[in-house]
């Protein structure tokens, strides 16, 4: 399967790869932000290496430090160069540094990278460190559209942002057993047919925070939520909604506006 | 309007477990073969789940879920359509070795980038040579370092042995360290200029033949030719033809830039850039050997006619190497010969 047909497209902030079966998926590009901390990471294990390999040759080349330290010279240049390559090449591109930051180098068509592409790109860094402190490859990843430095352009390479998705759970308030607005079938309806997409996932990304916000905020967020709701979409009678916490009302109005079939089967 | 998300995730989410499973235990695998049963699955998963995220992204629904299906889709999409290298494949010593006639043969297929490196290092040189020669003032502009500049002083310090410490062997290995670590920075730079379209490259090389020239000349003038000779070439027979492989390197890298939309064989050619800029380290590496433990002995110890001799002889065996080593074929079926390990 060498020949594949796949084109990319691009945004500021993200990669879009399809695939020769007509999928489309998202990469989120990585800022120079986390690449420079990730980067500085990296800098200081390389450091520490070599610093810790130095002592050991002054040690053994004791009699002799000219040797020494042509050892310890050509170690720390070699280590400089090779550490990213080699951890890229062979770690499906990360180094220490990018497995922390959560960063991943690829291929730009979104496979995974090859050997000689991570020593393209790590020996294209005596160009992108120019004149000092990356400014020619910071420059190069602020203009490009793919946020590559000069070295991810020669390597055809780029680096993306990989942190970790959890894999959907059940959700809490899909699973009660007694819905109330399930009394009246017209309204919640209505609810149903009225709520736009955006206003649903609105909702559900209200409760699933639940827990990471302030008890002032929640009560604030939920109260105007459910106050929208009630007066412009869907008229549950007063009796019914007094008795309602605003959060309960919400979660009432996730259940009816995400997948309960017997509504319709009423209505039907 | 809105897709029963619930349920869609209830039924799915078997397979999405499963896809997860497999991909993991694929990318825990160190040689990550494939039985055909695991193809078979890993294809029918792969078409599942690309379905599933078409239904999720065609509503503003379910952010995370669009986010997590990506994810997945982008795994099993990698690890369809390209293969690692397998573990025994990289650490396997003798493609390694194969560095060694692959440098020559590479240095062959583009010897015309080469040609054109010389010929930029030939009109510094002239530049700086005749500068030297017909306005002896520029010494001071174009020579940056004093010693270059007074060669008396300079020859008379190197022959007597002057600022020579009692264990010098000592001090020559640390200098060659500093020197073939200088040495392999410049020549990267040089390669890696090539971005620039090779403007830069030709800068460097320029600038690097004006400075050549303009010592030749200047030292020549004041009679110490041989001294010279005798000092610069045993490590300049390396060093110099290093310089001109990473202008090579560079201008290959240029042309590969321009005309990367109709080659689409990106992938061999950025290997033979990488292949020239190994092959002219390892040289740089015995340059800085010799230049600190050969070159600066001089005549008491050494005579002059024997370090031109062992010049000689070290360029004798470059240009035999440059130019028999390999297989003597030419580009296009050697480019072809290379199986293809992308599966």
């Amino acid at each position: 399967m060498t020949d594949i047909q796949s084109t990319r497209a691009s945004t500021a902030a993200e990669l879009t790869i399809a695939t020769p079966e007509g999928v489309l998926f998202r990469l989120p590009l990585a800022g120079p932000a986390s690449r420079l901390y990730a980067m500085l990471l990296d800098t200081a294990i390389v450091l520490g290496t070599v610093n810790g390999v130095g002592l050991l040759v002054y040690w053994i080349f004791s009699k002799a430090p000219g040797f020494g330290f042509m050892v310890i010279t050509l170690a720390e240049f070699a280590i400089g160069f090779a550490y990213s390559a080699l951890l890229e090449g062979l770690w499906n591109g990360q180094t220490i540094g990018k497995r922390l930051f959560h960063l991943r180098v690829i291929d730009q068509d979104g496979l995974p990278l090859r050997i000689e592409q991570a020593w393209v790109r790590n020996l294209m860094r005596v160009f992108d460190a120019l004149p000092f402190a990356y400014l020619v490859g910071g420059l190069s990843v602020l203009s490009s559209p793919l946020m590559q430095r000069f070295g991810d352009r020669v390597a055809g390479t780029l680096v993306v942002r990989q942190t970790p998705v959890a894999a959907p759970v059940e959700e809490f308030w899909m699973r009660q057993k007694y819905n109330s607005f399930m009394d009246y079938p017209v309204i919640a309806m209505k609810l149903r047919r009225a709520a736009t997409p955006e206003l649903a996932t609105l909702i559900q990304d209200a409760l699933r925070r639940r827990n990471q916000l302030a008890a002032y905020a929640r009560r604030e967020i939920y109260r105007e939520l459910a106050t929208y709701l009630q007066s412009e979409i869907s008229l549950f009678p007063d009796e019914l909604v007094e008795k309602l916490s605003d959060e309960q009302y919400l979660i009432n109005a996730s259940g009816i506006l995400f997948g309960d079939q017997r509504l319709s089967r009423v209505q039907g | 309007m809105i897709l029963d998300l619930e349920r869609f995730r209830a039924q799915a989410r078997p397979r999405w477990r499963d896809l997860e499973s497999l991909l993991a235990a694929l990318e825990s695998r160190p040689d990550r073969q494939l039985n055909l049963a695991e193809a078979e699955q890993l294809q029918e998963l792969y078409a599942q789940t690309a379905a599933d995220l078409n239904r999720v992204t065609h509503g503003a629904l379910a952010h995370e879920l669009r986010q997590y299906l990506e994810r997945l889709v982008a795994r099993a999409y990698a690890e369809l359509y390209y293969a690692l290298p397998m573990r025994s494949e990289v650490w396997r010593p003798r493609r390694w070795l194969k560095i060694f006639t692959a440098f020559p043969e590479t240095f062959r297929r583009h010897s015309r980038y080469f040609a054109l490196a010389v010929s930029i290092t030939l009109l510094g040189c002239a530049f700086g040579g005749l500068a030297v020669r017909y306005d002896p003032a520029s010494v001071d502009v174009l020579l940056p370092a004093d010693y270059l500049r007074n060669p008396g002083q300079r020859v008379h310090e190197e022959e007597q042995g002057l600022g020579r410490h009692l264990d010098s062997a000592q001090t020559e290995a640390a200098f060659s360290a500093q020197l073939i670590r200088h040495n392999i920075q410049v020549a990267l730079l040089a390669a890696a200029l090539g971005v620039t379209f090779g403007i830069g490259t030709a800068l460097l090389l320029f600038e690097n033949g004006v400075l050549l020239g303009a010592v030749a000349v200047h030292y020549t003038q004041r009679g110490f030719g041989l001294f010279m000779t005798a000092w610069l070439l045993p490590h300049g027979v390396f060093e110099i033809p290093s310089i001109l492989i990473a202008g090579q390197a560079g201008f290959y890298l240029a042309r590969l830039l321009l005309r990367r939309r109709e080659d689409r064989d990106v992938r061999q050619s950025m290997r033979e850039w990488l292949v020239l800029v190994a092959g002219l380290a390892m040289m740089l590496v015995w340059a800085g050997i010799m230049e600190a433990f050969f070159s600066q002995h001089h005549a008491p110890v050494l005579p002059y006619g024997f370090k031109v001799a062992v010049a000689a002889a070290e360029l004798l065996l470059l240009t035999i190497y440059l130019l028999m080593i390999g297989r003597r074929g030419i580009g296009t079926e050697v480019r072809s010969s290379v199986p293809p390990e992308n599966r």
